[in-house]
């Protein structure tokens, strides 16, 4: 196994070298690829995609900029409820939860991020985010998967990639197994009582114990270790620590589970949630309305899950993503209509935090993109390969993002190196 | 010794007696199940044993003649389905009054306007585009033409349009019926035109608005295009996200897309490595350009614009399309395409992926392919070909192929001769073991491969599925367990009638004895038979055909 492992970490250098990345972050990938202490990797990233694109503006508000005001006067958020970052940026009121995190260094900001493509289709932007491949739609797996493929020294449990949700998001499609669970607690075989559903799992898992061949046959294995996993977990039984409160909801509900399962140690590496509701073309609101209910509801599920985590979100780091950002100027209907590049928010332990990241490139209509929207100065890809190459410590992020070279001059230094 | 001359002859000229005389290596039994496996979703009860006394040859010909074959069981059982009453503009007008509705709630500032519309009309929308995907299933269940929902199944993943996207919520209906289902054992070349030519690929893959640089509508056009609203609506329901929809104001088309011309090569016909590259893509974009819909937003029909034609000569894959040809252009260039023999070979192997093995040996693939170059790409003479070859038969492709959530639950259904409505509870099953239908988002469609379909989760949910089924707990599909086994007390009894109608008799020993201990102490056998079916069906041997 160690053999095994050297070479890999060597061959991984060369790739690295051709690619013509910096030594630090050579030997920062190198340091990833020790052999971890446990049977099982530590690093955690949870993606969080906010549907229907986000309005950065009005999420981390550029309150020092008084275009923002004259673009927006029914919308902005007044200079007196924002939540001051840094003197220009603020948080919106209701994700004053937050600023905790950001004075403890654990969460930071990215502004000016999206995709280089310019469609403004929420059908091709998430799914473009998704699969990673701006431009491309013919890319069959989404770059969470990849990135499993292609990192094989994580060990595979069948909880190492999980979304939690009805159905396997675009982003976890792929060959790499994945997990999508609506509801971890009837996550298994189901039967009216425990003993008749023990009974039942038990017939099944040697059906295919005798009989099972090819994927079917690991795969089956796999599946009843999860159930067996999860027996030990009880997820009837959780209760978050901490005094951490989830919000009511589909959010609330899977960070939690997120939680559960980050606690429980079954080789959760990768999780996926998303929600939606962001899509405010109509009466956006400001400090209160639409848009702020869901910046509430956001704000208390990350600070809820912080707290519930404690010291394991050392090891973790949140990533949140929203296809496109929205128009600088307000519509006829007080909301935005749909822009160009949003703002994304990175939170957990490994992160370099209480900082606005990215280049900012102001509201002034000469630097807008066409003329309209915040222009894009990161590519999401750069950020996304940064938390995979610097948390997780992938090393072929060439195989991940296909068609881009990531490079770490690039990266917007969300990851404390 | 007449026939075996007779069979001399034939490996040259008539590949059809090849078939017979691997077929013959099977007992009828055998061959009659793997044909059942793979031209149909599975055996109902008696079928086997059927197809096994009629000959599995006479049978199969009989499939690839399915306007011969009488269906009215089915054609009945449609009725139910009123969404078929319905056409694109009707689904278009529907959809429509949803969104005004939507919006107007949105307006007097509801903010419950993400959760699912209970308005009537909305209802009604969902409760139509649930019935096209609970049809799929019954129609696979139900028809006797197995081999002609195979061939539907096969050729709506090769020319996949998403359901959910902007107007392919009202269009794709419409596809199915109307552009997929009348070429689907036709001719290749009818099929890729009618694709071509539909609005649902069209506005899935933009090619509707798909111009010349520098094109502009005359003005007469532009008051009748409105601007478009390419939404995900409440209309149907949403697979992720109910609450998206685009910019309310799109541009006006400014330049030609590639998108449509990009997977037309490498997705419906040369294949990713068909020896084309960019340049390919771009001249066939150009070819492509005015390809578009008569007013998108009611449901309308194919249109060609000529004033966002490109006018200038043209080259793909070396040959010239000369300027001045309009629309004719893109036909020409279709029917170049349609039997080239890198598309030959791209789908003769994907046609030989879906029936014999997920690697499919070369000699299939020729087969395919010279049948195809034979008969102009008569897709049920290609099938013929592979039907009638070594490889279909040969005993290391048999029980080879892992099921699709759809044949699985299809292939279910059809062995406890369950009778699916218009429920939507079996396409909901189908959905929730991955295959949400007609929902797949990128063009490539639902993979033939079994590591797409075979993880832990998947897995699991099967079985829950086979134990539902079986037990008859889904609404909906009750099964008819009687036609599978009489209920007896009798555990070994019971396992050998479970073992003959589910598993064709393949039923491993390992199988066999931990259903027996499961069934040793349940005395009800009706409750036996109920958890003995289950099993099968949740079990490993029911996953593959």
């Amino acid at each position: 196994m160690t053999i095994s492992r050297r070479i890999f970490v060597k061959s991984g250098g060369l790739a690295l070298f051709s690619l013509g990345l910096d030594p630090l972050f050579l030997a920062r990938a190198a340091f990833a690829a020790r052999p971890s202490a446990g049977p099982l990797d530590r690093r955690i990233l949870v993606c969080l995609f906010q549907r229907g694109a986000v309005d950065g503006l009005n999420m981390i508000v550029p309150h020092g900029d008084p275009l923002y005001y004259r673009e927006r006067p029914r919308i902005a958020v007044p200079q007196s409820d924002v939540v001051d970052l840094d003197g220009y940026f603020g948080l919106h009121p209701r994700l004053a939860a937050l600023k905790p995190l950001w004075d403890s260094k654990r969460l930071a900001a990215i502004h000016a991020i999206g995709s280089p493509d310019a469609t403004r289709s929420h059908f091709d932007a998430q799914d473009y985010m998704e699969s990673g491949t701006p431009g491309v739609k013919a890319t069959p797996d989404g770059w969470l998967n990849r990135y499993c493929q292609h990192d094989r020294e994580h060990q595979d449990t069948p909880f190492r990639a999980v979304a939690f949700g009805p159905e396997l998001p675009r982003i976890l499609a792929g060959t790499a197994p994945s997990l999508a669970i609506a509801d971890l607690q009837a996550f298994g075989l189901r039967a009216p009582q425990p003993a008749a559903r023990d009974r039942l799992t038990r017939a099944f898992e040697e059906l295919y114990a005798g009989s099972a061949t090819g994927l079917l046959s690991t795969s089956s294995q796999e599946a009843f270790q999860a159930v067996q996993t999860l027996q030990r977990v009880d997820p009837t039984q959780y209760q978050p620590a901490n005094g951490a409160d989830y919000p009511r909801g589909k959010l609330g509900k899977a960070m939690l589970e997120i939680a559960q399962l980050i606690k429980a140690d079954v080789g959760l590496q990768v999780a996926f949630a998303d929600v939606t509701g962001w899509d405010t073309h109509v009466n956006q609101g400001a400090s209160e309305g639409q848009l702020a209910a869901r910046l509430a509801e956001l704000g208390q599920t990350l600070t809820a899950f912080a707290q519930d985590l404690g010291d394991k979100l050392d090891d973790v780091v949140v990533l949140t993503m929203s296809e496109f950002g929205r128009t600088v100027r307000e519509n006829g209907n007080s909301g935005t209509d749909h822009g160009h590049a949003t703002a994304m928010l990175v939170l957990g332990g490994p992160v370099s935090g209480g900082r606005v990241l990215g280049k900012w490139p102001g509201l002034d209509p000469a630097n807008r993109f066409e003329g309209r929207d915040v222009a894009v100065t990161t590519d999401f890809r750069d950020l996304f390969a940064e938390v995979l190459a610097r948390h997780l410590g992938a090393r072929d992020l060439s195989a991940i993002f296909p068609g881009f070279t990531p490079d770490p001059a690039r990266f917007p230094g969300a990851i404390s190196a | 010794m007449k026939t075996r001359v007779l069979l001399f002859v034939a490996t040259v000229a008539m590949p059809r007696v090849v078939g017979a005389q691997h077929a013959a290596q099977l007992t009828p039994r055998d061959s009659a199940l793997h044909a059942l496996n793979r031209l149909a979703y599975g055996p109902r009860p008696g079928e086997i044993e059927r197809v096994a006394r009629a000959g599995v040859l006479p049978w199969i010909d009989a499939q690839l003649a399915p306007e011969q074959i009488d269906d009215t069981a089915l054609t009945r059982r449609e009725r139910d389905f009123d969404v078929l009453q319905y056409d694109r503009g009707d689904l278009a007008r529907l959809y429509a009054a949803v969104q005004r509705a939507r919006q107007e709630r949105k307006r007097m500032g509801d903010t419950a306007v993400d959760q699912p519309d209970a308005s009537p009309v909305a209802v009604k929308g969902r409760r139509l585009a649930a019935q096209v995907q609970q049809l799929a299933v019954v129609r696979a269940t139900r028809s006797e033409r197995q081999l002609y929902e195979v061939m539907v199944d096969f050729w709506t993943n090769h020319f996949n349009v998403y359901f959910a996207k902007g107007a392919d919520r009202f269009l794709t209906p419409d596809y199915i019926e109307h552009t997929i289902r009348p070429h689907a054992m036709g001719r290749f070349e009818d099929l890729l035109i009618a694709t071509a030519q539909s609005p649902a690929m069209l506005f899935y893959l933009d090619n509707w608005e798909s111009v010349a640089p520098g094109a502009v509508p005359p003005q007469a056009m532009r008051l009748q295009a409105r601007p478009f609203l390419g939404r995900r609506p409440a209309l149907f329901p949403p697979p992720r996200d109910p609450t998206q929809r685009d910019s309310a104001r799109r541009r006006a088309p400014q330049g030609i897309n590639e998108n449509y011309a990009r997977e037309l090569l490498e997705l419906h016909t040369l294949g990713v490595d068909g020896g084309y590259d960019q340049h390919d893509v771009i001249e066939v974009a150009r070819i492509f350009t005015g390809w578009s819909i008569r007013r998108p937003q009611q449901g309308g029909d194919f249109e060609f614009h000529d004033w966002a034609h490109d006018t200038g000569d043209k080259q793909v894959l070396g040959v010239e399309f000369e300027r001045g040809h309009g629309m004719d252009e893109a036909i020409r260039l279709l029917k170049l395409l349609a039997n080239h023999p890198a598309t030959m070979h791209h789908i003769g192997r994907k046609l030989c992926q879906r029936f014999v093995s997920d690697d499919p040996p070369d000699g299939c693939v020729d087969d395919a392919v010279a049948a195809w170059r034979r008969t102009h790409g008569d897709i049920r003479e290609v099938l013929r070909a592979i039907f009638h070859g070594p490889d279909f038969w040969a005993a290391a492709n048999r029980r080879a192929k892992v099921k699709t959530p759809l044949e699985f639950v299809v292939s279910a259904a059809r062995a406890v001769a369950a009778e699916p409505d218009t429920t939507p509870r079996l396409a909901q099953v189908v959905a929730r073991l991955g295959e949400p239908l007609y929902l797949h988002v990128a063009p490539d469609g639902y993979p033939e491969r079994e590591d797409a379909w075979v993880n832990s989760g998947a897995l699991l949910d099967r079985m829950n599925a086979a134990v539902a089924l079986a037990a008859g707990r889904l609404a909906g599909a009750v099964a008819t367990l009687d036609s599978v086994a009489p209920a007896t007390a009798d555990p070994q009894q019971l396992i050998a009638d479970v073992d003959g109608a589910i598993l064709g008799g393949t039923m491993s020993e390992n199988t066999k004895r931990v259903i027996g201990a499961q069934l040793s102490d349940i005395k009800d056998p009706v409750q036996a038979r109920a958890l003995a079916t289950g099993l099968a069906i949740g079990g490993p041997e029911f996953q593959r055909r």
